[in-house]
This record gives C-alpha cells, sequence and structure tokens, in this order.
C-alpha cells in the first residue's frame, strides 16, 4: 500500500507514482503543493458509515476551513430481502445469496442549513440513487447520483460515484481550489469511482450512474454534470419582483436534450447519450455559473422528481418555504404521491449560503430507513 | 499438507442472466492444477500406496499374450514405483491371493523389493474363476495397513464377475468407497464396459478396455506414474447454495462424465463436500445446475460457491451469480460450455441405453438412441467416440442420426463403447 492517498478519488497510490493508477489525476503537481491526506471517505463505499467525516486532519488541515459532509452510502447491516447479517467478502448475503446493497431505501441528510433526502420511490426494488451534501467554510455542495437501472449493479456506481466526488469538493475547497476546478476533480474522482464498481471484469453491461454537483459560494452557483440528473434554480420571489426567474441550469445528455425536443416523442429520446462507468465514451463533465440577483436555494434532484414536475416555476411553487430538510421530504413525498416510478433524490441548498446556521460535525444528522413501505406492484 | 507450491485456479462459464421468474442457473467451472510441486520442483510430494490386482483366472491363458503382456505390465509399473513407495500385487481369482509380499501388508519400494516382486510376478499361472469384489477387499485391507495418503490401485480383467453378484460387488464397493483409487482395465474380448465403469466410478478412477494386451505395459505405467504425480491427497469439491436453492445435480464433465450429486457429504445446512480423490497437474471441468427462487428485475445473488478444498484448506473458489434482466438480448444467450457438456452428458447416456437395449434385443430404441449418439459425437466434434460407434452402427447420415444396426459385431467393440462413453472432450477453440 502507498503511503499516499490520491487527491482526486481518495485511491491508495505508490509513492513514486506520477499518475494516480484509478483515476489519472496528476500527482505530481499535487506533491508540489505539500503532502494531503485526503478525505476519509474512499471510492468504494464500504460497509460502515462513510460520513460525516471533518475533512483533511493532520497538521496541515489546521490552516484550511474545516469540512464536513453526509452521504446516503451505507451498506446495510442486515440483509434486505431475509435479515440475516452475515454477508460473505463479495457482498452477498451468506444465507440467501442476495447481493449486499450499497445504500437504505431512504435516507435523510441534514447538515442545517443544506439538506437532502433519497427514497426507493414504490415501483424500484432498490434505491440505486445517492447524495452527497457537505460544508466548506461558507461554501456548500451537493452531488446526486442515479444509477442507470439498465445496466449491472447501479447502486454500487451511483453511491461510490456520490461519496468520491462529495469528498474530493471538500477536499478540493479546502484547499481553496476554485469551485470549476474543484467539480472537475470531483466529477473525475465520481467517474473513478463507477469504474471501480465494475470490479475486475467488467463484462459488456458495466455499473453506470448519472452525475450533478453543485457549489454554493456567496457570489455564484456552479453545477457541474454528466447526464440527465438537474440542478434548478428556485428564486424566493417571482421574476416580477426583480430577481432571477426560475430556471433549469443543466443541460440533459439524452438523445431529445441534445437533438432536439422532436425527438422526446420518441421512445429512445429520454436514453442517455453520457454517463458515469466503465463503459462511458465521455465524462468530461458540462459547467455552469450562475450569479442570482437575489435570494433562493439551489435544488438538485434526479429524474424520480422533476419527471413530475419538469418546469422550473412549477418546481418553485411546489417547494415549501421551510427550513431545508422539511421542504425537501416535502418534494419527496410529492413524488411519492405521484406514483414514485422512479428513485427519488432531492437536496436543497441556500443562496447566498449563511454560515451561520451550518451545523457542526457532531451535530450533522443521518435519518436511514428501510423497507419502510412495500413495493406498489399495481398502476 | 505438501500442496504447497501448488496453485489451483478455477475458472466459471456461465450466463448469469436470467428472464423474470426463472431461477435454473447453469455453470461450469475449469479447475487446473499446476505449479512446483508437480513440474518435479523443491516441493514434498505426498507419501503414496499402490496395490496391482492382477487377474489371474483360467481365461487369461487363451490367447496365452493376455498373461504374459499381464505380467510385462505389471513388471513396468512396478519398475516405475519411486523408492518408498509402498506396494503389494494381487492375484485375482474367485478368491484373492497375495502375490508380493510374502506378508500381509504393504511393503516399500527399493531396488530389491522391485525385483522380489517381478520375479513373483513371472510365476504367476492363469487357472480359476473371477470375483473381483474379493480382489478388492483384500486391497481395501492392504491400504488399511498403511499411513500413505494417496493411495491407488490398478484392476485388470479379461473377464466378466462370474463368481459373485452384482450386489456383493457393490457391497464390496460401499466399503472401499474413499478408501483407495481404482482404475480398472479390460483387456481382451470378454470384459463387462459396465462393471469396468462402475468400480472405476465408485472408486474414483478410470475405466479403460484394451484389445490389444500389448498396449498394457505403458498404460499400467502412466497409472503408476499418475498416481505417484499427485500432489494433493484428499480433494474435495464444496458448494455453498443459498437458502431455498435446490441443487438439480453437480457433474464431473471433464475428463470424463461422472455424477457426483447423491456423494453429497453435509458440512452445513446451505454446505456440502463432494469428494474428488487426489489431484496432480490435471484440468479438470464441473458442470453445476442450481434452482434458485426465481428473483425481479435487477436483482442479483449468489447462486453458488464452488470452491475446492483439502481439509480447511481452500484450494480454489469460483462464484456462481444470477442477474435478473428484461434484456432478452442477454437471457437467451447460451454458454458455449454448459451446452457442450450438456450436450456430452447426453451422449454418454444415449450410448449407454442405446447398448444396453441392443443387448436385450430392442432394435427400434437401439437404433434411435445409437442414431442420436453419432448425431451428438459428430457435432461435438468427439471423434473417438464416432469411430468407435462405427464398429457398432452403420452411419447412413451422421448429421441427422441415421444410423442401422450392424449384424456382426465384435463383442469387444460394443464394450469399448460402452467403457468409453463416459469420455468427453473439450470444447473446440473455434466454437467459442
Amino acid at each position: 500500500m502507498g503511503d499516499r492517498l490520491c487527491p482526486a478519488c481518495a485511491s491508495a497510490v505508490a509513492a513514486g507514482d506520477a499518475y494516480c493508477e484509478a483515476c489519472g489525476q496528476d500527482l505530481a503537481s499535487e506533491a508540489a503543493a505539500g503532502p494531503d491526506p485526503g478525505p476519509a471517505a474512499g471510492p468504494d463505499a464500504g460497509p460502515g458509515p462513510a460520513a460525516p467525516g471533518p475533512a483533511a486532519p493532520g497538521p496541515a488541515a489546521v490552516a484550511r476551513p474545516a469540512g464536513v459532509w453526509l452521504t446516503s452510502a451505507d451498506a446495510p447491516e442486515a440483509c434486505p430481502a431475509c435479515g440475516a447479517r452475515e454477508f460473505g467478502p463479495e457482498g452477498y448475503c451468506e444465507a440467501c445469496g442476495q447481493r449486499r446493497g450499497s445504500a437504505a431505501d431512504h435516507t435523510e441528510l441534514d447538515l442545517g442549513t443544506l439538506a437532502a433526502v433519497t427514497d426507493r420511490g414504490l415501483r424500484h426494488h432498490r434505491n440505486e440513487d445517492a447524495v452527497g451534501i457537505g460544508t466548506v467554510g461558507d461554501r456548500l455542495v451537493a452531488v446526486v447520483c442515479d444509477g442507470v437501472s439498465s445496466s449491472v449493479r447501479p447502486d454500487a456506481a451511483s453511491t461510490g460515484a456520490a461519496a468520491a466526488a462529495t469528498a474530493a469538493l471538500i477536499d478540493a475547497l479546502s484547499r481553496q481550489q476554485s469551485p470549476v476546478d474543484a467539480i472537475v476533480a470531483a466529477t473525475r474522482a465520481a467517474q473513478a469511482a463507477a469504474t471501480l464498481a465494475a470490479g475486475a471484469e467488467p463484462g459488456s453491461n458495466p455499473p453506470a450512474s448519472t452525475f450533478v454537483c453543485a457549489v454554493v459560494a456567496d457570489d455564484a452557483i456552479t453545477v457541474g454534470w454528466v447526464g440527465d440528473s438537474r440542478a434548478y434554480w428556485l428564486p424566493d420571489h417571482p421574476a416580477d419582483g426583480g430577481g432571477s426567474a426560475a430556471t433549469c441550469l443543466t443541460v440533459d445528455d439524452t438523445v431529445a436534450a441534445r437533438y432536439g425536443a422532436d425527438l422526446s416523442v420518441l421512445a429512445s429520446g429520454e436514453s442517455l447519450v453520457r454517463w458515469l462507468g466503465a463503459d462511458a465514451p465521455d465524462t468530461t463533465p458540462h459547467l455552469r455559473s450562475f450569479t442570482p440577483s437575489g435570494p433562493g436555494r439551489l435544488l438538485v434532484c434526479s429524474d424520480g422528481l422533476y419527471k413530475y414536475r419538469p418546469d422550473a416555476d412549477q418546481l418553485a411553487a411546489l417547494a415549501p418555504r421551510d427550513a431545508p430538510l422539511p421542504a425537501a421530504a416535502a418534494l419527496v413525498r410529492f413524488a411519492l404521491d405521484c406514483g414514485g416510478a422512479d428513485n427519488i433524490t432531492v437536496a436543497l441548498l441556500p443562496f447566498p449560503p449563511d454560515p451561520a446556521v451550518t451545523v457542526p460535525a457532531d451535530q450533522a444528522a443521518t435519518v436511514r430507513a428501510r423497507d419502510s413501505k412495500e413495493v406498489d406492484q399495481d398502476e | 499438507m505438501s500442496e504447497q507450491g501448488v496453485a489451483f485456479q478455477a475458472e466459471v462459464f456461465q450466463n448469469e442472466y436470467l428472464p423474470a421468474g426463472a431461477g435454473v442457473v447453469d455453470a461450469v467451472i475449469t479447475v487446473t492444477a499446476s505449479g512446483a510441486g508437480l513440474t518435479g520442483g523443491p516441493v514434498k510430494l505426498p507419501s503414496t500406496a499402490q496395490v496391482i490386482m492382477v487377474d489371474c483366472s483360467g481365461s487369461m491363458a487363451d490367447p496365452p499374450t493376455k498373461m504374459s503382456e499381464a505380467k510385462r505390465a505389471t513388471a513396468a509399473a512396478i519398475d516405475a514405483l519411486r523408492d518408498g513407495v509402498e506396494f503389494a500385487i494381487v492375484a485375482g481369482r474367485a478368491h484373492a491371493e497375495l502375490v508380493y509380499p510374502a506378508s500381509r501388508g504393504l511393503v516399500a519400494a527399493t531396488a530389491k523389493t522391485r525385483a522380489e516382486a517381478t520375479r513373483a510376478v513371472t510365476r504367476l499361472d492363469a487357472s480359476g474363476g473371477t470375483a473381483m469384489g474379493q480382489w478388492l477387499t483384500m486391497a481395501n485391507e492392504l491400504f488399511a495397513t498403511s499411513s500413505a495418503e494417496v493411495r491407488h490401485a490398478i484392476l485388470l480383467t479379461d473377464g466378466r464377475n462370474q463368481h459373485e453378484t452384482p450386489e456383493q460387488l457393490a457391497q464390496v464397493l460401499r466399503r472401499c468407497e474413499g478408501r483407495f483409487v481404482c482404475d480398472s482395465r479390460g483387456v481382451g474380448a470378454d470384459w463387462s464396459g459396465t462393471e469396468l465403469r462402475t468400480i472405476a466410478s465408485a472408486l474414483l478412477g478410470t475405466a479403460d478396455g484394451l484389445a490389444d494386451p500389448a498396449g498394457l505395459v505403458d498404460d499400467f505405467r502412466a497409472m503408476t506414474e499418475a498416481a505417484m504425480g499427485k500432489a494433493v491427497a484428499q480433494v474435495s469439491l464444496r458448494l455453498w447454495t443459498p437458502a431455498g436453492a435446490t441443487i438439480r445435480f453437480v457433474k464431473q464433465a471433464f475428463p470424463h462424465v461422472e455424477d457426483l450429486t447423491p456423494r453429497r457429504r453435509e458440512v452445513s445446512a446451505r454446505v456440502g463436500d463432494y469428494d474428488l480423490g487426489a489431484w496432480g497437474a490435471e484440468s479438470r471441468d464441473y458442470h453445476l445446475c442450481v434452482e434458485v427462487p426465481p428473483g425481479t428485475i435487477g436483482d442479483e445473488m449468489l447462486a453458488a460457491r464452488v470452491s475446492l478444498v483439502a481439509g480447511d484448506e481452500v484450494l480454489s473458489q469460483s462464484l456462481v451469480r444470477a442477474v435478473w434482466t428484461d434484456d432478452t438480448a442477454l437471457s437467451t444467450r447460451i454458454n458455449q460450455r454448459v451446452a457442450h457438456y450438456t450436450g456430452q452428458a447426453e451422449l454418454a447416456d444415449a450410448i449407454q441405453e442405446g447398448l444396453a437395449a441392443r443387448e436385450a434385443g430392442d432394435v427400434q430404441t437401439a437404433t434411435a438412441k445409437l442414431g442420436r449418439a453419432v448425431q451428438l459425437a459428430k457435432e461435438s466434434g468427439h471423434t473417438d467416440t464416432a469411430k468407435l460407434l462405427a464398429k457398432v452402427v452403420e452411419v447412413v447420415d451422421a448429421r441427422t442420426g441415421t444410423v442401422r444396426l450392424r449384424q456382426k459385431v465384435a463383442g469387444v467393440d460394443a464394450e469399448l463403447a460402452n467403457v468409453r462413453s463416459v469420455k468427453t472432450v473439450r470444447v473446440r477453440p473455434a466454437s467459442e
């Protein structure tokens, strides 16, 4: 094992390596910036809680703003299928053979000023969405990943990617990198983790996930994405009040979005043209920076929510003016009430960020639930 | 144990994708052992003992070359024994007689004991009957006096087991199971392929027949060398299956078909062991068929974990998975090896059933079964079996399996087809 961890994806790297074997990160330039133990959360979501974790412990961290983050990654202690608690080294239940999932059916992440809720929905048997949120000083971050359900083990890709990207964002921002650089590093970490989820033999249909992340600073919101998970700007005051209008900040990497709305009537219109994973053709993130003219909230979500209300104005009207956690929970509830056809993930981040209400690491809360409801089999 | 320096490698061939509602999972596992311990490296091999049972019934004198070649072959096997390998020679008649050593037990091979044993073998003569159960009982008693790890026997016969009932033989085989490995060989024209297969199958050995006694020398030497080349004495296949799963079958599929299913020894609720005997530098294939509770789309489960173990040491491990998908392009894919060995098992059954029907005078069944066998042998490129079958049936069209029973068939040809019916070939690389 190497003494160092890759600053981008947290994989172990050998002392002499110029590039990370897992994600290709240029290690030489990092070495010049000084040794860096990196965040504790690794790219693969192993058993045990991956968060919260203070970023970069050690002497180097003292001079940096402290980071706090939470993710939904959480390999269950008991088998969701039979309740047995023993798993083999390959991640299968020793009693019934079912694969151990990567996360709970329902997870709520609460950092006070920002929060996220992810839920299995009513149709799917597993929650293949994953989410991470965090704070570095007065900057807020969120990552949402949606496992591509036509791939093998999509939850491994989405959970791994969300955990790795959240840690990488926190790490990069705590080292005073720009939001754009932090997002580029986070995307690379997410892609490395999604690729690792495929294991040694990726096969023809390896784990795949969408990816969207956001950095909210007091001067701008920066988002990066690959795939069709979205970020929306939801202003506190309607556009005619002088603020920025509600808008979707991302453009889906789908056939319909790329080749024109006309194609959305086709069955293939919603097919992804870009994703993260071992077989992904292009994983460079789309980037967008946005400076709102007034206060509001950033909504980062998976299609499990926006499929019911794709329009930004509708979503703005829908989101209650509560604290982030109850507001996010209400949006998830709305999607469930609409049918819950897919996994649903919602993260809400305020703009401008208010560091005063950010909770310290020891008060960060994660609530998990499993099998809280039966899968609804009829339409 | 001496498996240090020996590497076992396992490879799984399966289509893990199932459509909704399906639950039958097939997989072929190829296990190959290689390493220093198998190529004469510095690793110590397990201790070995060998007993040779030579048929000395009256028929061995007709023609006299049978007895003379059997003696030469036994001498060659003795000559091949490494110093220190414990051995004994048994003459088989209606009773078993210890030819060497003089007192009941095994003796370690040295230049002196090898010379004494060879001299004793030259004095063998052909007279008396055939009761293989008696011979095997003596071999079992001889092995019981030894602490050797690898225990190997060779049984040579030229005739049928006339002087005891099949039940008596079966009873003896049950007592000998797991005590030693036995290769059985038929020489001449009057042995029974079914009997040889029964003995070899129960005692984890190989069965074969030689029409020409001149081939015995090389065969005996090769069997002895193979026994002394075993690097791990007691290997078991350990199978874990999930709760609610049913094991349809576990078969050895290569180098010959052997149904292991009824040999399961329960280790725990979900784990069973199947004895495989000793391993040398060799590669074997196993075909596993497990039925698991059907899953829903997107589910993934471990349908079986297949390990090779020596005692509690795991030599190799393979995972057999099941993944449910609505992508029919995936779920309808057929794994070449699974299909191939399914065909090879059917081929063995078709030959055995066809020959049995032929012997019973049921021409219609015999023609249908042997016709199917010819077709399967052709499809799988099993040319040796195709040649043997062509001596029993006249092949009109191998592709369609159209055959006619030959009127005049040398008895040994039918027995050879029988005893070799279980031998399999691997998939030709071109078809993978």
